[in-house]
């Protein structure tokens, strides 16, 4: 008993506006994915000579055989599987020791693990390079000096330093999803293993491991897509040591190619490679972990029997206070110090700190005020737009569901698959005059564009999820109340998801205003995004104004957050 | 034979942030007798659960010292607490708990391999508790793709599978569907017949709880109302509260005058009923809406009927005794109209000192907690 | 108020057909329990009346104003059809507070200003629900709700009221208040209601009239309680209404036989002019009695005590019984034993059709 009803009972009329809000959300998602997407395979493999397209594999074929490209493709696949397998284990380790036993302090720890969810990883990136790359790294420099070695103890700009600074960021994936899935599990799970005759340590290996593994799977899947398609850690670590990956290749290539037809085509080719390492990473851990999702949430809320940790309590808090000032606060504090010095290098002491960098960045332009502009105006529309259209077909796939709805559903939610950077080259092709001749290189619309296609999922999620709490009932209480059907939509409905709808929009909002990844390869010479001029004053070696943009970033980050908070808070609503 | 479960002096207090200290559980003494099926009766918040959670090894306890099978396993003056692993208990809860990462023989024979039992007997002793469970054939499927009663059974066949003494169950029935929940009755009854276990069933439903035990305790507010017999709790509950608690009564408030009953301030008719011995002035009779009689011959108390319903398998009148509505229930063949003359009689009904409000207000109050 | 009239409605989803050519009445001023097992049709019934669906066939109207019909081209927008409905998740808004709730028919329906308030108010009054006219749905609990549902129901001067399972929700002793206030509430509005239930204690409880729905979709009886009760018209109405016991009976030689392996001579009461060939003995549980003095007699092989009754199972013959006794008959007469073999006799009996299982 669908809505398909109302469609029929209502006449003409109600028939025109389900149609055409179906209609509208096809083409729309037409324009925004399908065209960009179609634009990478087509470029890829079909070349222009005059007027006339040509079938051509050589060009992917010469990308595919590329050394530096293989090499770069070797990189990504071993950053993405040792952050996921390292990532996954710091996850489950401290969502079950926060979850299941007495740890202290409990409640301020989770919310310092869940920092660096929120914090863009290629701060933490510059922050560590800043304190441990092998030329003139901070920390590295006090640990030569203490221990009186003859070299620097750690090098960043390495694989494993990319890897490192990943984890520590991408962690918080695996860790949010097991301790929700651990606080949620009927207890009585574990109680009646244990009356089975199981000491703790195995009704743990047996019973409640087990039974985290979607929740561990879900997470671990994040991280390694994540990690696959990450452009900000490796480009700002893997640089300075020409440590490529696919990502990163791709954007060398384009930087390179300077506005060059050819180059752009092989940045896609090379796009079209990433996309398969990307899919076959989700095709091999589907065959590893696969697995249904259980059903252990029972209604009764009982609170579950936290495990003693005994002698192991005082050694294990320890520890985890340790990896929180590791990778939440030596980052921030070195972000911070480093806004204030003088000069990259000087020693960080008091009598080398100053506000000029502040004054620099912020009152003497140089284009930081526009990024701050721009990046406002781009994530404040794209937020907005998205809303509404992720709201629309929601409301299409939920509610009218009509035949093919689950394209609708694949459509809209495949640029999250689909890496940030790949995203970019194909909004370049279509949207630099590749289609209808409508030219929006160096225009803050091409970002906008990029923007909209990859965080349209964001809010189609959170829109859904609303409405499948919004009863048919409901509008048939409307209906019966004497509301038309369009009345019912905007006196029941729309109130109803407008929370989760303001929601959807801060989860853009959000991460678009300190986004990188999409925006380096589109910005123009007025279109700078905040990341993008942190990005590049760093590049211009201007490392303590990076830092000092970086801090206000962050700021602003903070703020926005608590206010956020502060609205989802008391929301009324569904 | 003895006693295999012993409850001394036990006790449990809980802090709370918002209501201060709370004695959950005040002083119980039970003693569970082999082979005995002995119901935990009472509503949410009388300690009925925390009990079994003490006896269960979750749950430490604040006095006193529990005895299971002989042996001590829980008692604070010798600080001696065995954990649940180690009791040889099983048991069943409300929510089935079965693990669902495990096909349902894997389920089974968890508790055998934990015991790390040979994989022949382990499969011979599974065999048999799935027998008996009417799980044979299942061995393969998971538990998801199974019905609620299903499950629940798997669970059975998962506490009965090591052949454990005492065996607890915690409110199995309550989330299975009541035609459900009967034939499950039978078949725990069954599967004790055959195994010879101790039971200990915690309810909340009276009616299950007299239909399977032998004996019952009542609890209410942390304390022992009373312990007895099903047919005995029910036809002379101690108070009123048991009296309500185990079916539906209904009360008349009388006063006692020149050694005759009268509904409460209407003295023109008396109740013809034997008063007895330690009656005071104020009192109230207590009785089942299907153990008073209601006739057309003239003998008893006069009165009408005031409204007439029916239900499925009985009709309910509800007959004004002086002021007081009376709830009166009979088969369907026993007919009265409405506002017909009828006469009403007590058929050993029971006695209670004239109410207290103070309790029910306290009972509110815990339940909210 | 007014009558609400089916005739001959059939409504189908896709290609199976829920409901075929049903017909049914509710009096204007009554309040008609439409009862049945769950996924009999009644709640595409409701959906066809409040125009939520739309039959195939039929006519549906209240009073003299046709909401549906088929041969006329018919078809009422659900919002043009004044009727009040009260559903069993309550379908209270929750982003309106209670007194927006009740306020809302009346916005739609262009009431003026001065008058939509004191209307709404006056309906939470009839629910006792005035001083929680300023709280949101999620601050009542679920009865509360029910309230407010019920006074957005009956705020506008609907022609009918459709209550749609509206107690289900509800915990046990809510349920019964609930009821007597639906009750009250009709008796003060002399509101015609269509109720809706799968609950059969609940609609004898509440009825004017009863109709009993069968699992295919169709009446299989209407009329008042008591008629219902005392006369099933058949074997679903006997089985559905409570429990039961039914033994196979023949007649030989003009007398009537229990037929259970053995054969037992039955005395009781028959029906005249019928013959009892293939039919069976429908018979209550506590319509079964224990009396030595009869000849049909059986073994206790077990008792249970369940409070209110005792619950023996019987066999007689190969043919297993089930008997409730009362406490009063058991304090007055006794109970029986296991093992014991009693005589009993069968009060109030019908007599149905065989079915095969």
């Amino acid at each position: 008993m669908g809505n398909k009803d109302y469609a029929i009972l209502d006449g003409k009329k109600a028939i025109s506006v389900d149609k055409l809000i179906t209609l509208i959300s096809f083409i729309l998602l037409l324009i925004i994915v399908v065209i960009p997407i179609f634009m990478i395979v087509f470029n890829t493999f079909f070349s222009q000579t005059g007027n006339t397209w040509k079938f051509e594999l050589s060009m992917f074929i010469r990308q595919m055989t590329d050394t530096k490209n293989l090499a770069a493709m070797w990189n990504t696949i071993v950053i993405a599987f040792f952050a996921t397998i390292f990532g996954t284990i710091m996850g489950v380790f401290y969502a079950w020791l926060l979850g299941r036993s007495d740890i202290p302090a409990k409640g301020l720890m989770r919310a310092l693990f869940n920092i660096p969810y929120m914090f863009p990883p290629f701060l933490g990136a510059m922050a560590w390079d800043m304190l441990l790359n092998s030329r003139s790294g901070y920390l590295n420099r006090f640990l030569m000096q203490t221990f009186n070695l003859s070299k620097m103890p750690f090098e960043i700009n390495s694989v494993w330093g990319i890897i490192f600074v990943e984890v520590s960021y991408f962690f918080p994936f695996v860790f949010m999803q097991v301790v929700s899935s651990l606080e949620r599990m009927d207890p009585t799970l574990e109680e009646c293993a244990r009356i089975a005759g199981a000491s703790q340590g195995t009704v743990i290996r047996k019973i409640t491991l087990p039974l985290m593994k979607p929740a561990i799977s879900a997470g671990a899947l994040l991280i390694l897509t994540s990690s696959l398609a990450h452009f900000g850690v490796p480009s700002i670590l893997g640089y300075a040591k020409r440590i490529y990956t696919l990502p990163t290749r791709i954007y060398a290539i384009i930087y390179n190619a300077g506005g060059n037809f050819q180059g752009i085509r092989e940045g896609a080719a090379l796009s079209v490679m990433l996309v398969i390492v990307v899919s076959l990473a989700l095709v091999l851990q589907n065959i590893i972990l696969s697995s249904g999702s259980y059903d252990i949430i029972k209604g009764k809320s009982m609170r579950p029997t936290l495990i003693k940790l005994r002698g192991a309590k005082i050694p294990l808090f320890i520890l985890s206070i340790f990896t929180l000032i590791l990778i939440v606060v030596v980052p921030l504090v070195m972000i911070v110090l480093m806004s204030f010095l003088k000069a990259y290098g000087l020693p960080l002491s008091v009598s080398n700190f100053t506000f000029e960098q502040y004054e620099r960045v912020l009152f003497r332009g140089g284009g930081t005020v526009d990024a701050i502009k721009n990046s406002l105006f781009v994530s404040v529309t794209a937020g907005i737009v998205c809303m509404f259209l992720g709201t629309l077909i929601a409301y299409v796939v939920q509610k009218i569901k009509p035949k093919g709805k689950g394209a609708l559903e694949v459509l809209s939610m495949l640029p999250y698959a689909i890496p940030g950077t790949v995203l970019s080259i194909g909004v370049i092709l279509a949207w630099s005059g590749g289609i209808f001749g409508i030219n929006l290189y160096n225009t803050i619309w091409i970002i906008l564009v990029a923007y909209l296609a990859r965080y349209l999922s964001f809010s189609m999620k959170t829109s859904s999820a609303a409405l499948l709490q919004v009863n048919n009932s409901l509008e048939e209480a409307a209906r019966a109340c004497g509301a038309s059907h369009s009345e019912s939509l905007s006196d029941i409905t729309l109130p109803l998801i407008r929370p989760a709808m303001v929601s959807g929009f801060f989860l853009i909002f959000l991460p678009a205003m300190r986004e990188v990844t999409t925006s380096i390869l589109l910005y123009g010479p007025y279109t700078r995004t905040l990341g993008v001029q942190i990005y590049s004053l760093r590049e211009a070696g201007m490392i303590p104004q990076a830092a000092a943009l970086a801090t206000v970033t962050i700021g602003l980050i903070v703020v926005l957050n608590t206010i956020v908070n502060q609205i989802t808070k008391d929301r009324k609503g569904v | 034979m003895g006693d295999q479960i012993v409850l001394r002096n036990v006790t449990k207090r809980f802090s709370t942030k918002t209501m201060g200290d709370i004695v959950a559980v005040d002083n119980f003494n039970i003693n569970v007798k082999e082979g005995e099926c002995f119901s935990f009766l009472g509503p949410s918040g009388c300690g009925k659960s925390t009990t079994l959670r003490m006896i269960a090894g979750f749950e430490d306890l604040s006095e006193g010292e529990i005895e299971l099978c002989g042996q001590l396993v829980s008692s604070k003056s010798k600080n001696l607490y065995v954990p649940p692993e180690k009791r040889g208990l099983g048991m069943v809860f409300q929510a089935f708990a079965v693990w669902p990462h495990m096909n349902v023989f894997e389920n089974v024979a968890f508790p055998l391999r934990i015991q790390k039992v040979n994989n022949m007997d382990i499969n011979q002793k599974v065999a048999e508790a799935l027998k008996h469970t009417s799980l044979t054939g299942l061995e393969k499927v998971y538990p998801s793709e199974l019905s609620g009663g299903q499950q629940q059974r798997i669970a059975l066949a998962r506490a009965i599978v090591t052949n454990p003494k005492v065996m607890l169950l915690d409110e199995p029935l309550s989330n299975l569907d009541p035609k459900l929940r009967e034939s499950m009755r039978f078949e725990i009854k069954a599967l004790q017949r055959k195994f010879n276990f101790t039971i200990i069933f915690v309810t909340h439903d009276q009616s299950e709880a007299m239909a399977i035990s032998d004996r019952m305790m009542v609890c209410d507010m942390g304390k022992i109302m009373q312990i007895d017999t099903p047919e005995n709790l029910y036809n002379k509950p101690v108070n009123r509260f048991v009296h309500n608690f185990l079916g539906e009564s209904t009360f008349v408030e009388v006063v006692i005058k020149d050694g005759k009953v009268y509904p409460k301030g209407h003295m023109d008719q008396n109740i013809n009923i034997n008063i007895p011995s330690n009656a005071s002035n104020e009192m109230v009779i207590a009785t089942r809406p299907n153990e008073i009689s209601l006739t057309k011959e003239t003998d008893g108390f006069k009165t009408h009927i005031e409204k007439r319903t029916f239900l499925t398998d009985r009709t309910e009148y509800l007959v004004p005794i002086g002021g007081q509505l009376l709830k009166v229930q009979t088969p369907h063949r026993i007919r009265f109209e409405q506002n017909e003359e009828c006469f009403i009689k007590f058929v050993e009904p029971m006695w209670y000192e004239a109410d207290d409000k103070e309790a029910e207000k306290e009972r509110h109050k815990r339940q909210l907690i | 108020m007014a009558n609400v009239k089916f005739e001959n409605v059939s409504v189908s989803y896709g290609k199976k057909q829920v409901l075929k050519n049903f017909s049914l009445e509710v009096n204007s001023g009554e309040i008609l329990c439409l009862v049945g097992p769950s996924g009999c049709g009644k709640t595409t019934l409701v959906r066809a009346l409040l125009g939520l669906s739309k039959p195939d066939t039929g006519r549906i109207s209240i009073g003299d104003r046709v909401l549906y019909d088929d041969e006329k081209r018919i078809n009422v927008p659900a919002e043009k059809r004044n009727i009040g409905i009260v559903f069993q998740d309550y379908a209270v808004w929750p982003h309106m507070t209670v007194l927006e709730n009740v306020m809302y028919p009346l916005r739609k329906r262009k009431v003026p200003k001065d008058e939509i308030k004191s209307r709404a108010t006056k309906a939470l009054e009839m629910v006792h629900m005035v001083e929680y006219a300023n709280h949101l749905p999620s601050q009542l609990s679920g009865g509360q709700q029910q309230r407010v549902a019920i006074a957005r129901a009956i705020v506008v001067d609907s022609d009918v009221l459709v209550m749609d399972e509206p107690i289900t929700n509800l915990d046990a002793k809510l349920r019964e208040e609930m009821l007597i206030e639906i009750r009250m509430l009709q008796k003060r509005l002399g509101a015609t209601i269509l109720y809706i239930t799968h609950d059969q204690q609940s609609a004898l409880q509440l009825c004017d009239k009863l109709a009993i729905m069968q699992k295919d979709g169709s009446l299989c009886q209407y009329g008042t309680d008591d008629q219902i009760i005392l006369n099933p018209a058949n074997r679903f109405t006997f089985e559905f209404i409570g429990n039961s016991n039914f033994i196979p009976v023949i007649e030989q030689a003009g007398k009537v036989y229990l037929d259970c392996g053995d054969k037992f001579l039955y005395e009781g009461e028959t029906p005249s002019g019928v013959s009892l060939n293939g039919k069976d003995l429908a018979v209550r549980l506590n319509d079964v009695v224990f009396d030595n003095s009869s000849n049909i007699k059986a073994k206790v092989t077990s008792r249970i005590f369940l409070g209110n009754e005792y619950d023996y199972f019987l066999t007689i013959g190969n043919k297993e019984i089930r008997v409730e006794q009362a406490m009063l008959d058991a304090k007055e007469h006794g109970v029986v034993n296991e093992g014991d073999t009693v005589g009993i006799k069968f009060l109030n009996p019908h007599f149905y059709e065989r079915e095969e299982v």
